[in-house]
């Protein structure tokens, strides 16, 4: 029990100094960040002395940006989960690790989330009142009660799947379908919750005829899934540059093609050395594990070796004995890690199952010995069941952020945001067409109101972008990353504006006695605002710096003792390392 | 095949020095950002003592709690207005229900009822809180987005106007409660909906909820001058509230509950306003709501229910 503790304790020490290194870029990103949150931090500190009254809310518009930037972020963080969809129900294994950047999506978007209620409130420190036991809580009759209870509920989910998953993934240890698997379905009816909930907030409120139309839960959830998988293609991109280094494969190396030590043929003792790593192999029976020797070989490389080259069309499988092996794959010019095999990993097992050319180049990280099998001696092995299953999992265990992945994402907001903009003309029709008294709030946005036009600017504004983002995701133009990434910034930064500021403040325009107050945020709100969403990127970033080189393997357990090499964890690529 | 370069050396004591330099100098530069952006806490006044700051929820107090409540209350107030007021818990009284009627066609719009409530209630004269708004609004129409409300002629009435002023409702089914996350405000027995000042934490979710624009925030200090404050408080009603809380219009609790009219109701010069037991068939209340063929509750279909009733003698 005591080892588990010290175990899992060791693992978040590591994740945290990985969270410090980084090159140049790493820093000055973060410095910049750090400074935009103690910005927003000290705007913070002159709102608890001056009161909300330094922001530009009043009691006639009584929530302002803070809750417009909640809603559409509870949005993202309840997307970024509907990711798992297509992974865990149509098993599409393009997705498996988008999953995981989708979950810590949701994990940030989610501390936002808490940060932008709590600096709404007049009495932060009065928060304990909300607590059940020892505050008092109005459940079940008070929406934002439920939504303490989800958002909360939401969050330890995610940092429970996230951080199962990673700490395996750490372990090299196959996940337990049974700690996992029931939670995963859980958050993803709790995803669409936490959205719904949010929309019965405003929903609720019988006094605010802009609000109080059933349509807006369902606007709410198409919207986030527009928003939430743009912003996740987004990332993802960044994630792969940034886990790129700019040189080609094996650049350095460009002549150390084959040079392997005299090969040798590999004996029944090889396969115990192996089988000491990789305790699958005993299942496989005596003869069979002899018959697998025919053909093998056992290589002895010097680091900066390169075992396989990506392209090449040999179709053997690798299993390391000893050392490191890492895998990189060219793609665009750039080169990305998408593993590194330690003693028991496999390596090259694609081409040799299936016949392709090699997908990645393999390069010796140190003094390494590796096992060649044939692909026949590779299938032979897989005969039994656990070495079936653990070469496959393994498999699937690379880093890989491939353009099909993204453009399945693509997918998902493509539908979203046609529904979005179909269920927004359903909303003008219904207010305009009619036209009876309550028309006044969606007049104020639209076109204006008694000579105050605030809103309309930006409504039309968005609507454009949402316009032009829905054009360029139904043309195949948008199979193109470039042509896509314009589509997804439009669309988030169009709903942003129809969600947030475009539903919060005509919802309270005119008051329910008829007065119009027009509402601007304060510069010190907008500063509070600007800390947090750093708040939340710095969050994300670390996240993401923790989680990639678990994902790529480089961070695991079998490395525990050899942390002084920071550059290795960190996934800082070879070739910058060495050079 | 060529050997790796070799790696370069172990790190000299030098860069080691320069390395821990470097981080020496971002921790105290980190710590110094952090202290020059929390400076503001520094002019944090009156702020929050453990008592406050533990003080239990209204319902959970004992009648001991509430005595010391009470006391440190009238202490507070004594130190910041220089007046020892008289902090009272009024319980509702047993077979009471309160209901207001207000008579349309007197109300000539003079807002002394607006101006006696904020002396009544101790309200913050800066930033202006008031709890009554009075709309004027053309003969013929109820349409409130007709209204204007910063109406100031040289004298009222005006014609070709009537004047509605609106307050809290005191709804029989209240948005505002039904709402609040942590149940500070309530409907008491006998119809008033109060707030407990000492257990808001100030989301204004009420304030969105509330249909008749009914509710206050205070967005900042209030400030009422010395020689204003009245010293006749009670616990969920007048007494001075805090920065960052809600309050609201209490049918004037430090009166009603001990058989007097709410201030509102005294000023007015026209007699327009009405207040009384609905339980009582002998009241004033009881008496219009039977005798007169027509009377308002304000926004009737969203099912609110208020306890507020406008009526017009002819």
């Amino acid at each position: 029990m005591i080892s588990v503790a010290r175990n899992y304790l060791v693992f978040l020490g590591r994740c945290a100094r990985v969270a410090f290194v980084g090159d140049w870029r790493y820093y000055a990103w973060m410095g910049l960040l750090t400074a935009c949150c103690l910005f927003g931090l000290n705007a913070y500190c002159q709102q608890l002395v001056h009161g909300l009254a330094s922001t530009g809310m009043s009691d006639e518009v009584s929530w302002g940006v803070y809750i417009a930037n909640f809603t559409f972020l509870v949005g993202v963080a309840a997307a970024a989960v509907m990711m798992v969809i297509p992974v865990y129900i149509y098993g599409n294994e393009e997705m498996h690790d988008l999953v995981i950047f989708g979950e810590l999506l949701a994990v940030a978007a989610i501390c936002m989330c808490l940060a932008f209620v709590t600096v709404d409130l007049g009495r932060p420190d009065r928060f304990w009142h909300l607590i059940p036991g020892i505050g008092q809580m109005n459940f079940p009759a008070s929406m934002l009660s439920w939504d303490v209870i989800v958002l909360n509920g939401y969050l330890l989910l995610n940092v429970y799947i996230c951080g199962y998953l990673l700490y395996c993934r750490y372990q090299k240890k196959k996940p337990s379908k049974w700690f996992y698997i029931p939670f995963v379905f859980v958050a993803i009816v709790w995803a669409i919750s936490i959205h719904t909930v949010t929309a019965f907030l405003y929903v609720g409120l019988g006094g605010r005829p802009f609000w109080n139309s059933a349509i807006v839960g369902p606007r709410f959830l198409a919207s986030a899934f527009t928003a939430g998988p743009a912003l996740i293609i987004l990332a993802l991109q960044v994630v792969r540059r940034v886990t790129a280094s700019a040189h080609p494969a094996g650049h350095a190396r460009e002549s150390g093609e084959n040079s392997v030590t005299a090969p040798r043929e590999a004996h029944l003792g090889d396969l115990e050395l192996l089988a000491h790593h990789l305790p699958e192999l005993a299942s496989v029976p005596l003869e069979d594990r002899q018959k697998s020797l025919i053909g093998a070989t056992v290589w002895e490389v010097a680091k900066g070796d390169i075992l396989l080259r990506q392209g090449a069309t040999d179709d053997g499988a690798f299993f390391v004995l000893s050392g490191r092996v890492v895998v990189e794959r060219e793609e665009g010019g750039r080169t990305r890690i998408t593993r590194s095999a330690g003693p028991g990993d496999q390596f090259g097992e694609v081409s040799a199952l299936t016949g392709t050319p090699r997908v990645a180049t393999a390069t010796a990280e140190e003094h390494t010995v590796v096992l060649r099998l044939s692909a026949v001696a590779l299938r032979a092995l897989m005969q039994s069941p656990k070495m079936n299953e653990i070469v496959h999992s393994r498999m699937s265990e690379r880093l890989m952020i491939t353009d099909r992945g993204l453009l399945m994402l693509r997918g998902i907001v493509q539908v979203s945001m046609l529904i979005n903009v179909f269920l927004l003309a359903n909303e003008v029709f219904k207010e305009f067409y009619s036209g009876n008294l309550h028309v006044a709030s969606a007049k104020y946005l639209f076109i204006g109101l008694h000579g105050h036009y605030a809103l309309v600017p930006w409504i039309w504004t968005a609507i454009a972008l949402n316009l032009i983002a829905m054009t360029l995701l139904v043309l195949p133009l948008s199979r193109s990353l470039k042509w896509l990434n314009v589509a997804c910034v439009l669309c988030i930064i169009g709903i942003w504006i129809e969600k947030g500021m475009g539903l919060v403040l005509p919802g309270f325009t005119p008051t329910p006695l008829g007065a119009i107050v027009e509402y601007t945020p304060s510069l010190n709100e907008t500063l509070i605002c600007l800390g947090i969403w750093a708040m939340g990127l710095l969050l994300y970033t670390i996240f993401l710096r923790m989680a990639v080189p678990i994902l790529q393997g480089r961070l695991s357990k079998d490395n525990e003792g050899k942390a002084g090499d920071r550059r290795l964890e960190t996934g800082i690529s070879l070739q910058e390392s060495s050079a | 095949m060529t050997l790796p370069t070799p790696p370069p050396d172990k790190t000299s004591d030098r860069a080691m020095s320069r390395r821990s330099f470097l981080r020496g100098s971002a921790a105290v530069g980190g710590l110094t950002a952090l202290a020059a952006s929390l400076s503001p806490l520094r002019e944090l006044s009156d702020f929050t003592s453990t008592d406050q700051f533990l003080q239990k929820y209204y319902k959970e107090l004992t009648p001991d709690d509430m005595t010391k409540v009470i006391n440190r209350i009238e202490g507070d107030v004594q130190r910041q207005y220089g007046i020892r007021p008289h902090v009272r818990d009024l319980k509702p009284m047993d077979g009471v229900e309160f209901v207001y009627c207000l008579n349309l066609t007197r109300c000539i719009g003079c807002r002394k009822c607006v101006h006696a409530c904020v002396a009544e209630n101790n309200q913050s004269r800066n930033p202006e809180i008031q709890y009554i708004r009075v709309l004027k609004l053309p003969h013929g129409s109820l349409d409130l987005e007709k209204a204007d409300h910063h109406y100031a002629p040289e004298s009222v009435p005006e014609k070709g106007f009537f004047y509605m002023p609106v307050q809290c409702q005191q709804c029989k089914n209240p948005p505002c409660v039904k709402v609040c996350p942590v149940n500070a405000t309530w409907q008491e027995s006998d119809g008033i909906t109060v707030i407990d000042y000492d257990w808001c934490i100030g989301c204004r979710y009420c304030e969105a909820a509330c249909p008749y624009f009914a509710r206050r925030f205070n967005f900042a200090k209030p400030e009422i001058p010395k020689d204003n404050i009245n010293p006749n408080m009670a616990y969920l009603g007048n007494r001075p509230r805090k920065m960052g809380v809600m309050e609201k219009c209490h049918f004037c609790i430090q009166r009603t509950r001990v058989g007097r009219y709410p201030a509102c109701l005294e000023v007015c010069p026209v007699g327009a306003r009405k207040f009384g037991n609905i339980l009582d068939p002998e009241s004033e209340v009881s008496y219009i709501l039977r005798e007169k063929r027509v009377f308002i509750q304000l926004k009737e279909e969203i099912g609110t229910s208020p306890r507020f009733f406008y009526y017009f003698d002819k």
